[in-house]
Order: structure tokens, then sequence, then C-alpha cells
């Protein structure tokens, strides 16, 4: 037998030197290896310059340490650290009775009751000027799952924002990607004009914008609303453009050659073809807006993010791990809910 | 009718599709243009409808000529009937035929899609004349079979009881049978309304079958041009001697065909 495997009739060529006019080369040359080798170059430079060297050399120690191979991690100790600090959450409130008003003793709130609680506190003696530890017993009221209803009021503030963002978006990209479509702008100069807003709205982060805004409309949800609403709005406008770009020629071209009309033509040949898109563009818009709504508040645009970036600045790790987990829900219930929809949809 | 004079087309890229093209064509004829394919025919269609600007040469309808400021109105008069039915195939049937009517309803009217009952049942009726059911009004256009679809292609063409009726190889996707059922409904419904018909074809038996009159073209020229009698076999040959028959058929040249809209902006 010869060769390795048993298949074995050799393949038939055409003899040498035949008269065929044209072949076909190699798949791959040296300037494709050069190429790749130039790549790999660049890869690398940028790798040590951001660091993937280091990080690699210390998540290697970080599970080194968690199985027993090695006894120090920085990473690891960063973790516990962090862990120790944030656990457990948050779940009640316990406010003191005196600084609230108007307690009705006889209704309390739900599920709420009044506890006599010691509080230890440190206070200057004015004789001595020494920190003296004075223990006092005050009356609070406890609420078991007080924060717990905070964030979950915060989570549907932000969960609004998002919605209200993604409305405004596809108010604003509308009309913009008719604009924008080279085929159904008017002019060359709308065309040009339109395509340059939407470059500028996309090129803007959320989290820049919104900064901004805070500035102009003051803290709370009206930045965050329009700081979503702006940036997919240049995204939208974008994808909805292209659609009408790309779509099937042939039903406009039907239409116009009745004389319909550059909008009628939009609505009936264009619009219908390129929906399932739009829908699904816009379901992708408000996913993302639900999970920029939550970080949006960071810089004091409303919703979860500002009651987490409160609590962080406060040092309160508890409370920003019960928003933490509350974020963690809301996006996987939300995963779940598209998920359904989709199915049913489609 | 229809009046052709000395049309000319050069494609941009300088191939000739259509050299010195006159033809009168009277109303109520069933016009046949026979031809390999790249012969021009599309071109020739195209032009009474202002799909295609001509290089030089005219167009006249009714003694009008076609131009930017009389396509409007004239466009309304000329309905067309394509090779791959360009419907709207996300769309119902109903506003597919519907659709037919754009150009003469008001634009809150279009939009809305809230057409007068009146014109929704001429609709039915055309749907009804073609052979579809009441069951297939709702259904989307692309899920209909070919030979549905340009049933539903034909009765968007006659809502607004043209004159003219281009017909740019309605059947060139469809298997002879229906074509014959295609091109019977065409030409009843044309001289019902004694409308001129400008058919595009492939099959010559089908050119003799229809056609009043047949025009041969070949490389943008015209010919042959008169009866199916005068048609004979020698003539058969003569227009079609050395063409390409492996390249005729639907795709490429159709598609090739489909240019981005008249009014882009330039």
């Amino acid at each position: 037998m010869k060769g390795a495997s048993m298949s074995s009739r050799p393949i038939p060529v055409p003899p040498k030197g035949s008269t065929l006019q044209w072949h076909l080369g190699a798949p791959y040359n040296h300037k494709h290896v050069l190429a790749l080798l130039m790549v790999l170059v660049l890869l690398l430079v940028t790798g040590h310059r951001t660091e993937m060297d280091r990080m690699a050399v210390m998540t290697t120690q970080a599970v080194g340490n968690v199985i027993g191979l090695a006894d120090e991690s920085q990473v690891v100790r960063g973790l516990s650290r962090v862990g120790q600090a944030m656990w457990p959450p948050v779940v009640a409130t316990s406010e003191e009775v005196g600084r609230i008003q108007d307690l009705n003793r006889e209704q309390l709130p739900w599920l709420s009751r009044i506890e006599m609680q010691e509080r230890v506190e440190q206070k200057m003696n004015l004789q001595t000027l020494q920190m003296e530890a004075h223990s006092e017993t005050v009356e609070v009221l406890v609420q078991p799952l007080g924060y717990v209803w905070t964030v979950f009021v915060k989570m549907i503030e932000t969960l609004e924002i998002a919605l209200w963002g993604t409305i405004l978006s596809v108010l604003l990209s509308v009309p913009l990607a008719y604009f924008a479509a080279r085929n159904y702008s008017p002019s060359r100069f709308t065309y040009t004009t339109a395509r340059g807003f939407i470059s500028l709205l996309r090129s803007a982060p959320e989290l820049i914008v919104a900064l901004f805004l805070v500035l102009a409309y003051g803290f709370g949800p009206i930045a965050g609303v329009l700081a979503l609403g702006l940036h997919a709005a240049g995204f939208l406008g974008k994808f909805y453009a292209e659609d009408i770009e790309n779509a099937d020629k042939k039903p406009q071209e039907a239409l116009e050659a009745i004389g319909a009309g550059r909008l009628k033509t939009l609505w009936y040949g264009v619009l219908p073809q390129v929906l399932p898109q739009y829908v699904a563009y816009t379901a992708y818009i408000l996913d993302r807006n639900l999970r920029m709504a939550t970080v949006i508040g960071l810089v004091g645009a409303g919703g979860i993010g500002q009651e987490l970036k409160g609590r962080f600045d406060m040092f309160q790790y508890g409370h920003v791990m019960t928003i933490l987990i509350a974020i963690f829900i809301f996006v996987f219930v939300l995963d779940q809910m598209q998920a359904r929809l989709r199915a049913r949809l489609i | 009718m229809i009046r052709f004079e000395s049309l000319q087309k050069v494609w941009p890229d300088g191939t000739r599709a259509i050299s010195d093209v006159s033809l009168d064509i009277p109303r109520g004829q069933f016009c046949v243009i026979l031809g390999p394919s790249g012969a021009g025919k599309s071109t020739l269609l195209r032009a009474v409808n202002g799909l295609m600007q001509p290089t030089a040469g005219r167009v006249l309808i009714d003694g009008t000529e076609f131009n930017t400021s009389t396509q409007k109105q004239l466009r309304q008069r000329v309905a067309m009937i394509h090779q791959h039915f360009n419907l709207t195939n996300r769309m119902s049937v109903a506003s597919n035929v519907l659709a037919g009517l754009l150009p003469a309803v008001s634009t809150v009217r279009a939009l809305s899609g809230w057409f007068k009952p009146a014109h929704r049942q001429k609709a039915c009726q055309l749907l009804d004349r073609v052979g579809l059911s009441p069951a297939h009004l709702r259904r989307r256009a692309g899920d209909l079979s070919g030979g549905q679809q340009q049933r539903v292609g034909i009765a968007r063409a006659f809502m607004l009881d043209p004159e003219v009726v281009l017909a740019d190889e309605p059947v060139a996707s469809l298997d002879p049978k229906i074509s014959r059922d295609i091109l019977t409904l065409i030409r009843d419904a044309a001289r019902e309304r004694n409308a001129t018909v400008l058919c595009s074809l492939h099959q010559i038996d089908l050119a003799r079958e229809f056609g009043d009159r047949i025009v041969g073209m070949r490389d943008g020229s015209v010919v042959f041009d008169g009866t199916p009698a005068e048609f004979t076999d020698e003539r058969v040959h003569a227009l079609y001697r050395g063409a390409h028959w492996e390249d005729t058929p639907a795709g490429e040249e159709a598609e090739a065909l489909v240019h981005e809209p008249q009014w882009v902006a330039a």
C-alpha cells in the first residue's frame, strides 16, 4: 500500500505542458503572511501599552491563589475586601422617630415597626477636648423592606426613562431617516445635512451628553431621557435610512411608474418591506436604553444610577450591593420577557 | 395612440440600447415586442412612462409629448405590469391593488390607508375579474404563487382604467399554462377598456397567439413589424439568428433594468 490512507486512487491531474491559457493560483502568498506578521506586531505593541501582559500575570496569580497554588494575589485581596464591605446587602431602612414629621403611631406603614435602639456616638467633651463614646437609646421606625421598595421605585423610574428615551429617539429619527436616505432626500444638501447631524448625534456618548444636559436641565430624569433619546436617534436614523436605501427597488419602481410620488411610494413600496427590521432596531434600542438608563444616573440624570452613585460616595456598600442585585434581576427579567415576546412575534 | 419618434438611448457606458426607433401604435392594439435579450424591448417600454429617459427622440401619448412637465399627468394614464410582479411583498393583496390608485388620491387618504368605499369596491371587482377570491384580500402578496402575484399586478394596473398598458415580459417567470391565462386576462381587460397594450415577450408562440401586431427588435432596432400571419418561421430565424439563447431568461437582465428611482437627487 502506498501512502498512509486507504483511500487512494491518485487524483487525476492534467499532463504537464497543457496549453490552457489561465490558471488558478495558490490561495495565499508571501504578502498575506507579511500582512499577518505586521498585524501580530501591532497587537503585541498595543497589548503591552494597554497592560494586557500584566493583566495575564495578575489573573493567573489570582486563579493560582484561589486553587491554593500562589499564596499572594493582589486581585483576590482587593475583591475580598470589596466583597466583605458589600455583604450583606441592605434590605431595611431605619429612621429615628424624632426626625419623622406627623408619624401616626396607630397607623404605621405596612410591615414597619418601632424599635428602641442603642446608638453609640462619638461626641467631643468640651471640657477635656477629647472624643468620648456616648450611648443613647432612641426610638426608630424600622421598615424591613424599606430599602428594597426604594430601589424598586427607582428601578421603575429607570424603566420610564428608557421608555421615553426610546420614544423620543423614534420620533426624532423617522424624519431624519427620510432626509438621510439618498434616494428620498429632496436634495444633496438635505442629505448631507441629515447625515452630518446623525453622525453628530451618534458620536456623542450618552454619558457625556447627559453630563452637559444635567447642567442645562438640572438633576433628574429630563437629562436622562434627552441623552438617551438623542444618542439613539443618531443610531436609529442611520439604520432606518440605510434600510430605505437598500429596500427592494421593484415595488418602488412599480409605484413610480404610475406617478405615485415620493411620500406615497415610501409608504406603500418601502415601509411595509422594512418594518420588521425597524421593529428589531427599535427593540434593540429599547434594550440598550434600559441598560444605559441604569448607568446614566451616575452623572445625575435620574434613575437607579443616581441612587447608586449617592450610596457609593457615602461608602454605603451594603446599599450598593442591593442596587447591583436589583439591576441584575431587572436586566435578567427583561431579557426573559423579550425572548418570550420575540418567540411570540416571529 | 403611442408614437415613438426616432427614439434613441445610449447608456452612460456607451452601449446603444435603442437606435432610432419610430413606431406608431393605434388605440386598442395589442402590440407584442419580440426579440433576443438585450434587444432593447424593456428599454423601449420604459420610455413610454419615463422610467427611462431617451437620449434623443421623443414619445407621444395621444399627441402629448412625454417630458418632465407632462410626466405626472401621463403616468396616471399608463399602467405597467412587470416581469417580477413588483408587488410590495409584505403588504396585503388588498393594499397592493389599492396602491394602483395612489397618484389619484390625497396624501392623507393614502397614508392613513382609508380609501373610499367605492375604491375598495373597485379593488374587489378587479381581484374578482383576475380570478382571485375574497380569501386572498388580507393575505400577504409575497405569500402567493407567481401566477397569483401577477394577477394582483394586473388588478393593480387596471385600477386607474389606463389608456395604455405596458407589460414588460409579464409571463417570463411563469409556466406555459399560466402564461396563457395571464396574457388572456391582460388582453381581455385591455379590450374592455379599449386600452393599448405594449407587451414584450420571449415566447414566439404566445406572441403569435395574442398579438394583433408583432414588432421584432434586434440590437436596438426594429427589424420586423407586421401581423402574426406575416411573422413566418423564416422571419423568426432571421430575428434570432446567432442570438445567445442561454443568456436569455429572467434573472440578470431584469435585475439590471431595476434602476434607482428617477427622481433620485442628482
